[in-house]
């Protein structure tokens, strides 16, 4: 079965995703934003690797695969992020990214 | 009429998600960035159904609508919006950053839509079975790995937060104001 | 892509389809709402001794249409500290994920939306999908009443969702598909899945219950403690259909499912024949399930928090994981046949069903011994 929209359209909006989400962690300082922009990017990561394991030349499962070892990992990072977070915001009543540096020499 | 149908729903998924994605790292408001973000996920979900992987896009929809979603508007409420909502945007180093970015950026979008389409495709949907048989047979360790990375997350994320028991003020005690508590 | 009737072009027909599919489905769960809120109305007043709605209409049975009429004639009104995009996605966002699961609901062998290959799957994912709606609008109405059951629901359908799906998988362990019709067509006599798996559907009923925010698990919008928790700022038509529409079209799909996967959904006396038959025993074999919630909710009462929680956590958790490791053994041991499988299930839930009460009598007792030694123990603030 041959498909009207090419591989590469797929793969193009996947790195779109992939550098949106990267600028944001680059340039939001809300802790909680970046931790949505990464999910971003691991969306991207995701559509990726569905579309080449549906539509390039040795059509195999195992991509999708791959794509649910992402959702643990997200589910995994999303939980402990968030974690993380709260346990930095109690100490200091902040979530910018830029204010917590006490750790600083 | 029928052919087009496949690039009409690629075109609305694309500007869907990219408009979302944007929303997300540009919206002032953090609600707005969540629910931004939910709009993306169910919008890969439906790039997932167009490349026939029903079973992969129920994963998404489950997970991320359903669950990370849900636990980042947690987050979302339990800490304070923020005035400084991008501080990078007008530092010295824009220029040089956008330079740095495009040069990384520009070759690997162009490779991503000069990419030779194999023209094979497997039929849409049914993906269950197939899915299923790699998960348990081919990928049977890793699964047992990943599920005991989130056992650890679980307990992480629990210990992380756990408030320790504190000590017990005598009634009546001047509060301390050195010590925030987060906000009740 | 399916040929359409009288020759209409395919494309067209889909088109079409799709259309009159979304239109049915609309006037049904409006319709079905109004006739359940009236249903349920008659038999409250029936089960504690009342007359319920007789003004409007014989027998009250227009008072449902006359307060529709109400809310949907209702200014909009919306608090002016509420976040507004929130505060008006919300309802649409519990609204459509409930429209949407009734793509894969078996009616009759000629109507059903879609047979998705996924379709259990499918209505599981929609409704994980209400969870974010209801967060949602507890957050936006910017109300502690409000925040706080939006919360609680959240955490409660989370934890909910845990058996519920637990539940299912055992029912697709013994059933081999996921998809809804083939489920319907697998279980054609009077022995339906009720006898092989009892203990999972007992299981299932009790999470459905909490899924649909019904009594004894309506916590979310206890209305002593927490006025009508995430609804509290929403009035009018928002209000009508988060509350009405959703509610009663949420009750619909699960007692759909469950009449599906556990009754031979539309399966009954003369289907063979005349396979429109079906929609009859679906809907019957449907609202009776509903009668048993209507029910329930006039019996019991309502539990605590963290009673809730623990009971999920603590007593339904373990049970369905039991249940789902004994059943997947037994079909491996005995690939053949269903019996062993049907036997271990009967037993669980003879266990479960005497087991619990015993526990609860001991857990009494204990807390009694605690009172008589007379130390002015709080067995509240202890848990």
């Amino acid at each position: 079965m041959t498909s009207a929209v090419p591989l590469g359209a797929f793969i193009a909006v996947s790195a779109l995703l992939f550098f949106i989400g990267l600028g944001g962690v680059l340039v939001r300082r809300n802790a909680v934003v970046i931790l949505m922009c990464v999910e971003l990017m691991l969306n991207a990561a995701n559509l990726a690797f569905v579309a080449f394991s549906r539509r390039f030349g040795l059509v195999d499962e195992r991509g999708s695969v791959f794509v649910v070892f992402v959702f643990v990992v997200a589910a995994a990072e999303v939980a402990v992020g968030l974690a993380i977070i709260l346990a930095a915001y109690r100490n200091r009543p902040t979530v910018d990214v830029d204010e917590i540096q006490r750790m600083k020499g | 009429m029928l052919q087009l149908i496949e690039p009409f729903m690629f075109g609305l998924l694309t500007v869907s998600i990219l408009g979302a994605g944007l929303a997300v790292v540009l919206a002032p408001r953090i609600t707005t960035s969540a629910l931004a973000m939910a709009f993306a996920f169910l919008n890969v979900a439906g790039m997932f159904v167009l490349l026939g992987a029903e079973t992969v896009a129920a994963f998404q929809v489950l997970i991320y609508v359903g669950a990370i979603t849900v636990l980042i508007l947690y987050g979302v409420m339990f800490t304070p919006q923020q005035p400084r909502a991008y501080g990078l945007f007008f530092q010295g180093q824009t220029p040089w950053g956008a330079l740095l970015a495009a040069l990384v950026a520009l070759p690997v979008v162009i490779v991503a839509f000069t990419f030779v389409d194999a023209g094979v495709a497997l039929e849409p949907g049914n993906d269950l079975r197939p899915l299923g048989t790699s998960v348990f047979r081919d990928f049977a360790f890793p699964f047992e790995v990943a599920s005991l990375l989130l056992l650890a997350a679980m307990i992480g994320a629990i210990a992380l937060v756990r408030r320790e028991r504190e000590i017990e003020e005598p009634p009546g005690a001047p509060h301390d104001p050195q010590r925030r508590g987060p906000r009740r | 892509m399916v040929e359409g009737p009288f020759g209409i072009d395919p494309v067209l027909w889909a088109v079409l389809r799709l259309a009159i599919a979304i239109v049915l489905v609309i006037a049904l769960i409006m319709n079905g709402a109004l006739l359940l809120i009236y249903l349920e109305r008659k038999m409250q007043a029936v089960m504690q001794d009342r007359i319920g709605p007789y003004h409007v209409g014989p027998f009250g049975l227009l008072q449902t249409f006359a307060d529709a009429i109400k809310l949907i004639a209702k200014e909009d009104v919306r608090a002016s500290q509420t976040d507004a995009t929130f505060f008006i996605a919300a309802p649409a966002l519990v609204f459509s994920p409930m429209l949407a699961a009734f793509v894969v609901v078996p009616f009759a062998p000629p109507i059903v939306g879609a047979d998705l290959s996924i379709g259990l799957l499918y209505l599981t994912t929609l409704g994980a999908m209400g969870v974010l709606g209801i967060v949602i609008a507890g957050w936006a109405s910017n109300n502690k009443y409000a925040l706080m059951g939006g919360l609680r629901s959240a955490g409660q359908l989370i934890s909910y969702e845990i058996p519920q799906i637990l539940s299912l998988v055992t029912a697709v362990l013994v059933l081999g598909t996921l998809s809804m019709v083939e489920i319907t067509e697998l279980q054609p006599g009077p022995i339906t899945n009720i006898f092989v798996l009892p203990l999972a559907f007992v299981t299932f009923f009790m999470a459905a219950l909490a899924e649909t925010n019904r009594t004894p698990f309506d916590l979310p919008e206890a209305e002593s403690e927490l006025v009508a928790g995430y609804l509290t700022e929403y009035s009018g038509m928002r209000w009508g259909t988060m509350l009405a529409l959703t509610e009663y079209g949420n009750v619909t799909i699960v007692c759909a499912i469950m009449t599906t996967l556990w009754f031979g959904g539309w399966n009954g006396p003369g289907v063979e024949a005349f396979p429109i038959l079906g929609i009859l025993w679906f809907t019957l074999k449907t609202y009776a399930f509903i009668l048993v919630f209507m029910w329930i909710r006039a019996t019991l009462p309502r539990l605590r928090i963290d009673q809730l929680m623990s009971f999920c956590w603590k007593g339904l958790i373990p049970l369905t994981l039991l249940n789902l490791g004994v059943t997947a053994a037994l079909l491996l041991a005995f690939p053949d046949t269903l019996v062993p499988v049907a036997i271990a299930n009967w037993l669980l839930l003879g266990a479960f069903a005497l087991g619990l009460p015993a526990l609860q009598r001991r857990r009494l007792r204990r807390i009694r011994a605690r009172l008589g030694a007379g130390a002015m123990p709080a067995p509240r603030s202890a848990s």
